[in-house]
């Protein structure tokens, strides 16, 4: 049973016990112990799985670390985060995507416009089943519930991740003071509705939309 | 923030449990949106509530921004969120701070400064790059590291300078004893012999506070608008498609 812990908070220990965990190719800083590393080639979800990834351009080069003792992975020094799942779907960027354990799948799932304005494509992946994940994010990222009382509102620059059964529809404000050069810098926003956790950086990523 | 227990899991923030004007972490700042706020573009990362954002330029606002935004050279960076909730703001993952001023002035640079209250008058400052608020009421700035505050006479290196408040009055320095002499001329006009990089330097004297900030590297402005394959390093997303 591999076991996820932080180790500060830009980096992530895992002990493991002759069992394997999936993580981004290089991400590896150090480790005690046996350790064999493994280049899986299109995500380790077979054929189909990297067949799909290659056309949804969310591309995932992932290894998998198989051994005894305590390996430590980390990525440009960005702040790590533990998400437990217990049997629902984690929505999570590819690129923001760090380790998992062996018990979760991974897959990919349309994202439609939404992607398409964060500047990460249309496709996203998502996280599958019961244990541990642990996704990056530039500082340290912010949990937001959103519930059917109060839905959420993100920049799609700073969304990272989410959980949960959530509707997700892009809102813009794209109207003719944007034309005229007189945008507001936020008309594209994702709207969460539903019930379900939401990941957000203190930080944003370079979006198409980003200077509307 | 050592070793954390396995299994902790994360704090879930909710609009009621989310801080009105505080600090959610180092890093984010929770408004309670009752009202406008002004804010720069691009630095609201999520909100919960019935929230606008408007350009400043004429429209509806023209009286508010008539009334406390005097910076033409600023107005495209600048929007105002109108309505009610709770709005968080970020920058860079750089650390943020809320500041108070009642009746009074403060000079911050332009890129550091986030968001604040209508109760606070902005004016372009007489140094470039620098804004000045002036009034009573709450704005928000980031800082590259941990903000210091220091008190004159003191001389500071001008990328470590966030801002000033009250009344010092700033000035350039240099130190010119390194061109003295033949070979000190030569060091100075070709930078053979090695220049410390220390040479210029803000000057404040007078009444007041000097905030600085903890590092010397300026991060380059978001470069908004590129391709993820294009960000910088740091910026999660960068390695797509790598």
């Amino acid at each position: 049973m591999a076991v996820f812990r932080l180790h500060g908070s830009r980096v992530l220990a895992v002990d493991l016990a002759g069992d394997a965990v999936k993580a981004k190719n290089g991400a590896m800083v150090a480790y005690d112990g046996e350790m064999t590393f493994k280049k899986m080639t299109g995500g380790g979800e077979g054929l189909r799985g990297m067949m799909t990834r290659r056309i949804t351009g969310e591309a995932m080069a992932v290894m998998e670390v198989k051994g005894h003792g305590t390996c430590y992975f980390a990525d440009r020094a960005t702040e790590i985060n533990l998400v437990r799942l217990t049997g629902e779907k984690l929505y999570v960027e590819a690129s923001n995507l760090l380790a998992t354990e062996p018990s979760l799948r991974t897959g990919t799932t349309f994202t439609g416009l939404r992607g398409a304005s964060q500047g990460n494509g249309l496709f996203t992946t998502t996280v599958e089943g019961t244990g541990q994940a642990a996704i990056m994010s530039d500082g340290p990222a912010i949990v937001l519930r959103v519930s059917g009382a109060y839905p959420l509102v993100v920049d799609p620059g700073a969304y990272v991740a989410h959980t949960g059964q959530l509707r997700q529809q892009l809102q813009s404000s794209v109207g003719w003071r944007t034309l005229m050069g007189e945008g507001s810098g936020e008309s594209f926003q994702i709207r969460f509705e539903g019930e379900g956790l939401v990941y957000v950086q203190p930080s944003e990523r370079n979006t198409i939309g980003g200077q509307l | 923030m050592s070793v954390s227990a396995p299994g902790a899991g994360p704090v879930v923030f909710d609009p009621y449990s989310l801080p009105s004007n505080d600090n959610v972490n180092p890093y984010a700042f929770s408004v309670e949106l009752d009202g406008q706020w002004f804010l720069q573009k691009g630095k609201m990362i999520a909100y919960y509530g019935q929230v606008d954002f408007h350009a400043i330029g004429h429209g509806p606002l023209d009286r508010l921004v008539a009334a406390n935004f005097h910076s033409p050279l600023h107005a495209a960076d600048w929007v105002v969120a109108q309505g009610r909730g709770k709005m968080l703001l970020a920058d860079r993952s750089y650390d943020i701070n809320s500041y108070d001023l009642d009746e009074g002035n403060l000079t911050i640079r332009s890129g550091n400064l986030l968001a604040f209250q209508p109760g606070l008058a902005l004016k372009q400052s007489i140094i470039p790059g620098f804004l000045t608020l002036i009034g009573t009421g709450t704005f928000v700035a980031a800082s590259n590291g941990a903000v210091h505050f220091v008190e004159p006479p003191i001389r500071v290196d001008p990328q470590a300078l966030v801002g000033w408040a009250d009344c010092p009055s700033p000035c350039h320095h240099y130190d010119h004893a390194y061109m003295r002499g033949v070979l000190g001329g030569i060091r100075a006009l070709t930078g053979i012999g090695g220049a410390s990089g220390e040479e210029h330097q803000f000057e404040f004297s007078g009444a007041g506070q000097v905030l600085l900030q903890s590092t010397e590297t300026l991060m380059g402005e978001v470069n908004t608008g590129g391709v993820p394959g294009q960000a910088g390093p740091g910026v999660p997303g960068a390695g797509a498609g790598r």
